[in-house]
């Protein structure tokens, strides 16, 4: 924990970056955020990742929902897709399949993932399509000014639970590594370095990678998850963690008291192109054979 | 029509187990190849296979037909007890053909002796048993049944044959073996009989194009004219009565080098439609009123985002779950309007099988040039029938109509929502350089950015509704046309969607009792092509819109666009509309006028 | 009584359509069910002659409009065959293995051809006349100008033939003891009867006895009967003409007693309560000959349909058969019956 625990500002990285290749990745747009957001650690750490990935700008594209992390493409000179709410991971496996060449990124808050999109994450996940998911959780609606989300914690009282929330928080992580996301790592805004390792290492795995990102709300939000309470929440994962078992993965994500910041878990599969490549050899005639049967 | 030449509809009817449908495919198919003009339209149970009424109707002509008739000519029942309930919609001196000697023993008016009309010919035959002596099994009774058609109406039974060797051919040999075995069976004995009844089967009319006639649902239509069109990617979930064009292009658009994906729900289809018509691919997707429901917002982004997607939208009858396996044209309101905001796309409903072929292909056109979604309404009426068509020679769709990067020649950053002559903004697209943007649901710049200021959304939204105005022009496709009476006419019937087949017919039956009228399709319902509707209803001393459904959407989006009264004929039973109810309508509306 | 009474007809041909219009008018509200195994609605069979005269669509010789049936309430059971009646359950069973219950049952099937032992083996060789689509088979099967051998020679055949003679067909007839059926023609009449035939163009060949048919060779007419002489005669066609035998295996086992025929009492009522019967099918107690006896003629068996139907709903008439049962020779020298007269 040697990183420090102020927010990040744009205006403060800008000497930094600058005479850097990535500070191109940056749209010519100021962002909407609110000052301290931990969003700005989010668009730092992507425009780092993919300068260190060498992803060319007009390869990659970013698609989001609705929400404030969603504006997230206005800001990035990149090629970007702002949908609808809950929408992000449909769009950008179409964008996917139509052309695969292109690096595709999906960016949202937790209500635009966990509330209104949360039926279509376990289809992203098991297809395995290659797309980079970075879910910004700040639980709270605040683009709507301020309202309970799937991911706030119990008792949160809101403009829409003024008598406190009864429901029970999501865990996200426990539900990707149980839907068959083959990359599921956990990051925390307060911790810009790791941030953008994680999401270097998130964009280069081959199939779908889920980055949940642990982001403050410092408008709405000044009791929970505050920069004050994540710092001393957040742990790492265990020095000898084994990304390849699952089992262990969820034992640690249910310790959501406790964040565990890391990789969780990994594995190598055949992405949703590689299946369709395998299907058009099927079908034209030229399949190797490898694939599997299907099963009577 | 057909007053010499051949027009025979066949229905066979039985439950789904008894192998009805292969019957009224493998009939429709030698039909076809023998060279008649088919149109057909199978009716399946709402429950799973092997349960429930199965009706297969098979209208062979010898000249252009475009609807099936009210009444049969033959019924070849493979189970009474479904079959019975039909012995109406056999004509007078019509055919009714039965198992003679059914295993079971029946109940006092089991059988269908028992309902056949003085008017009608009973033709009892041993079905099961012939099956079972010939093939060891009673499977076969839908082959036998289809031999004794044969032998009794004099049809070349090598086109049955054929068929049948078609039908099995990845089965074991054996199969088609004993099928065969059981239709010549069958033949034989329909050979014997003495027939009774006035039904005649004349010789096609050969063309020299008929070695090139096929025959396809408007479903199978669809697909092809996506294939034809170069279809890059296809979304779909399963959903009654669009299920198979997924089905169909699963199987085929990898052939040619496309993908297909069934993905979690109809959100998700339109969604990943959107998101690959956004890099540049012809994408589409298909549902019916239900999934089209779930779709409207997603419309609204093509909208407003101005990306190209193609939709076909089967309709059911409505609303809710309402009848799926039930006809209904309801969802035109849905599909014109449906959505937040002035959302205008582009809606296509083709009348015909052949048309929803053309109708497909130049969807995808429209939806690249126009960069709009485009709705493509089909019903299920449409979507199930058959009818022999012609291919084209060539392939009619043009590859590539995006108005590309290359257009834009400014300075500065790139306006991917700039406004041009014909309000069609240059589109690059993810992967090339210098075209970098992002396309929004917000209200916009032309550079794309978030805008709410006053005139820029008056500006975008004029923008947005202008460009379309081109597809009231598009290069090779018929908006709308207008058939029988030139010049002034007593009745004029507007008419959209599958019911234009029962239109024409009764304005030909309506003009052979000397009314003057006449019959305008309109395949574009959105942008409307007002001057044509306005012209043909100026030659119209009363307008007539027969549609099936109960609120009269087409006359109402009619008369509320153009401000005319148009007298509605609406219907909403699940079934297709007859020719005789709109006949009746026209000679009312005549004597109405004569009056 | 929730139901109206279900009177059942077997048969559709004159008696049954007799009955079934005598019981229509006398009970407008009772069931009418008229069962036949034939394919077509009610028509004459005296009429299938019309077939050699250019009368090819059946509907030309109904003898009522196919609204009848609807106007007056009365079902067709076409394509029907009767396997069962079971009088005590007043059941019939179908050969398509319906069962359906009557309360009144009439048996008007009628009489079918009768074939010699001897030549049953030959049926598939000769043509029938019994039904509209025989008749139009044989018509078929008949050249222009053609030769119709028939064997036998009862009334309805020579009927034909007399038809087929004006439409300029051959015609010969080996006659035996079955020409001129039913008639009953007295010993010393019989030379005159055969002579007027010859008169009417019919080729009579008398005194031989026919036990095969067998196809024509290449070239020559289609068929040939051969004689158990070891002589022959050849033609197209070859049609049994042996007069009727009644159409009542059906109704062995049903509790009504039969002898060639149902047996009948006066009043047409079998030995079964609620079973009456009329028409070729019946044999009638005769008092003055004391004996169970058969009538025939068209204008006989529409009278016992029509009285067996008056019987059925309260009527307690007997019948006494029409008394001009006579064969004749007419002024030009022809033979005339007046089971012609129709």
């Amino acid at each position: 924990m040697t990183e420090p625990l102020k927010p990040v500002y744009l205006e403060d990285k800008l000497n930094e970056v600058r005479g850097d290749g990535h500070l191109r990745y940056r749209s010519s747009s100021l962002p909407t955020w609110c000052p301290g957001c931990g969003y700005f650690s989010v668009a730092e750490g992507v425009a780092t990742a993919l300068n260190r990935l060498k992803v060319p700008l007009k390869d990659a594209v970013i698609v989001s929902g609705i929400g404030c992390a969603s504006r997230f493409p206005f800001f990035m000179e990149t090629y970007g897709f702002h949908t609808l709410h809950g929408r992000t991971l449909p769009v950008a496996t179409g964008v996917k399949v139509a052309n695969d060449a292109l690096t595709v990124l999906a960016v949202g808050g937790d209500g635009d993932a966990f509330a209104i999109g949360g039926g279509h994450i376990p289809h992203a996940a098991r297809r395995n399509a290659d797309i980079t998911y970075m879910v910004f959780d700040n639980g709270i609606y605040g683009l709507t000014k301020g309202q309970t989300s799937p991911t706030s914690v119990e008792g949160f009282v809101t403009p829409s639970t003024p008598y406190e929330s009864h429901d029970r928080p999501l865990n996200p992580l426990m539900m990707l590594l149980s839907y068959g996301a083959s990359w599921v790592g956990q990051a925390y805004a307060g911790r810009p370095h790791h941030l953008t390792d994680m999401i270097a290492e998130a964009v280069a795995h081959r199939g779908f990678s889920y980055l949940h990102i642990l982001s403050p709300c410092v408008t709405f939000d000044k009791t929970e998850m505050t920069y004050a309470n994540l710092d001393v929440r957040v742990r790492d994962l265990p020095a000898d963690h084994d990304p390849s078992d699952r089992l262990v993965a969820m034992e640690q994500a249910t310790r959501a008291e406790a964040p565990a910041l890391g990789l969780f878990y990994r594995e190598e599969r055949p992405t949703l192109i590689d299946g369709m490549n395998d299907i058009a050899a099927r079908a034209t005639g030229k399949a190797s054979g490898k694939g599997k049967k299907n099963k009577k | 029509m057909n007053k010499n030449g051949t027009d025979i509809q066949f229905a066979v009817i039985g439950s789904a187990g008894d192998g009805t449908i292969a019957a009224g495919d493998i009939l429709k198919r030698a039909m076809a190849g023998l060279g008649y003009k088919v149109i057909a339209f199978d009716i399946y149970p709402a429950e799973i296979r092997g349960f429930g009424k199965c009706i297969s109707r098979v209208r062979i002509t010898t000249e252009q037909a475009y609807s099936l008739k009210r009444h049969s000519d033959v019924l070849i029942s493979l189970d009474d007890s479904y079959a019975i309930p039909h012995v109406g919609e056999v004509r007078d001196y019509g055919a009714v053909i039965y198992e003679s000697s059914p295993i079971a023993r029946l109940p006092e008016g089991g059988h269908m002796t028992a309902h056949v009309k003085p008017s009608q010919l009973p033709y009892g035959m041993q079905v099961r048993s012939i099956s079972e002596r010939v093939t060891a099994s009673a499977r076969s009774r839908n082959i036998v049944v289809l031999g004794y058609l044969a032998g009794l109406y004099g049809i070349d039974p090598q086109a049955f044959r054929e068929i049948i060797a078609d039908k099995f051919r990845t089965k074991a040999q054996a199969v088609t073996v004993q099928n065969t075995a059981a239709f010549d069976a069958g033949y034989e004995v329909g050979q014997s009989v003495f027939k009774l009844d006035d039904v005649q089967l004349g010789p096609p009319v050969r063309k020299g194009d008929s070695g090139k006639v096929t025959m396809m649902t408007g479903n199978g239509a669809v697909v092809r004219g996506c294939i034809d069109a170069g279809l890059d990617t296809f979304f779909g979930y399963p959903i009654t009565p669009a299920t198979t064009i997924l089905e169909r292009l699963a199987a085929e658009l990898p052939k040619h080098g496309g993908r297909v994906l069934q993905t979690e729900d109809e959100i998700s289809a339109i969604a990943a439609t959107i998101g690959a018509g956004y890099t540049g691919a012809r994408a589409a997707t298909a549902t019916s009123g239900p999934g089209l429901a779930l779709m409207t917002e997603m419309l609204g982004l093509g909208v407003m985002g101005e990306v190209p997607s193609v939709v076909f939208v089967s309709q059911r009858g409505g609303p809710s779950t309402g009848m799926p396996t039930k006809t209904e044209q309801s969802d035109l309101n849905l599909a014109v309007f449906g959505g937040a905001g002035d959302a205008q796309r582009i809606v296509l409903a083709p009348t015909n099988v052949e048309g929803c072929y053309r109708t497909a292909g130049k969807a995808f056109e429209m939806a690249e040039k126009y960069q709009t979604p485009v709705v493509v309404l089909l019903d299920l009426y449409l979507s199930n029938r058959y009818e022999t068509v012609i291919p084209p020679d060539a392939n009619p769709f043009a590859p590539n109509l995006n108005k590309g990067l290359d257009a834009w020649r400014g300075d500065g950053e790139y306006p991917r929502f700039a406004d041009t002559d014909d309000h069609i903004s240059p589109r690059a697209l993810p992967g090339e350089e210098g075209g970098m943007h992002t396309v929004t649901g917000l209200e916009h710049n032309q550079l794309g950015k978030p805008s709410d200021a006053p005139e820029n959304h008056l500006a975008m939204n004029a923008k947005r509704h202008r460009k379309l105005d081109g597809a009231l022009s598009h290069p090779d496709f018929t908006i709308c046309k207008r058939f029988g009476d030139e010049g002034p006419v007593d009745v004029g019937i507007l008419g959209w969607g599958s019911t234009f087949g029962e239109i024409l017919e009764a304005m030909f039956a309506a003009q052979d009792e000397g009314i003057r009228c006449s019959a305008m399709k309109v395949v574009m319902l959105s942008p409307l092509p007002k001057e044509r509707i306005v012209a043909f209803m100026d030659d119209c001393g009363t307008v007539l819109v027969p549609e099936l459904n109960y609120e009269g959407q087409f006359a109402n989006l009619i008369s509320g666009a153009l401000g005319r009264p148009v007298t509605k004929l609406t219907r909403s039973t699940g079934a297709p509309m007859q020719v005789e109810e709109i006949l009746a309508e026209i000679r009312r509306l005549a004597q109405a006028k004569a009056a | 009584m929730g139901e109206a009474i279900h009177n059942v007809i077997i048969g559709n041909g004159s008696a049954g359509n007799g009955a079934a219009i005598t019981l229509r008018e006398r009970d407008p509200d009772c069931r009418i069910t008229i069962i036949t195994m034939g394919s077509l609605p009610f028509y004459n069979r005296y009429d299938l002659p019309r077939v050699f005269r250019g009368c090819y669509d059946w509907r030309e010789i109904l003898v009522h409009p196919l609204s009848y049936y609807d106007d007056h309430s009365i079902t067709l059971r076409r394509n029907s065959r009767v396997t069962d009646v079971d009088a005590r359950s007043r059941t019939i069973t179908f050969a398509h293995n319906e069962v359906m219950h009557y309360d009144r049952l009439l048996v008007c099937a009628g009489g079918q051809g009768y074939l010699p032992e001897e030549l049953s083996d030959y049926r598939g060789l000769m043509s029938g006349f019994g039904s509209f689509e025989a008749a139009m088979t044989t018509y078929k099967a008949l050249p222009a100008g053609g030769t119709l051998v028939m064997l036998g020679g009862d009334m309805i055949g020579l009927d034909l033939a007399r038809t087929l003679i004006d439409t300029g067909y051959r015609v010969v007839l080996l006659t035996n003891e079955y020409t001129f059926w039913p008639h009953r023609i007295a010993e010393d009449e019989r030379d005159g009867f055969i002579q007027a035939l010859g008169h009417m163009g019919i080729e009579v060949v008398d005194g031989v006895h026919p036990v095969a048919v067998e196809e024509g060779e290449a070239g020559k007419p289609a068929r040939r009967v051969i004689f158990d002489d070891g002589g022959d005669v050849q033609g197209d066609v070859v049609m049994p003409s042996y007069g009727l035998v009644p159409t009542a295996e059906f109704m062995l086992g049903s509790g009504v007693d039969i002898e060639r025929g149902l047996l009948v009492d006066p009043m047409l009522h079998t030995t079964d309560k609620n079973i009456w019967a009329a028409g070729d099918v019946c044999q009638i107690w005769s008092a003055e000959d004391n004996a169970y006896r058969f009538y025939y003629g068209w204008n006989n068996v529409r009278l016992m349909g029509e009285m067996a139907a008056r019987n059925v709903t309260g009527a307690n008439e007997a019948f006494e058969g029409l008394e001009d049962e006579r064969l004749r020779i007419d002024k030009k020298g022809h033979i005339a019956s007046p089971f012609w007269e129709h």
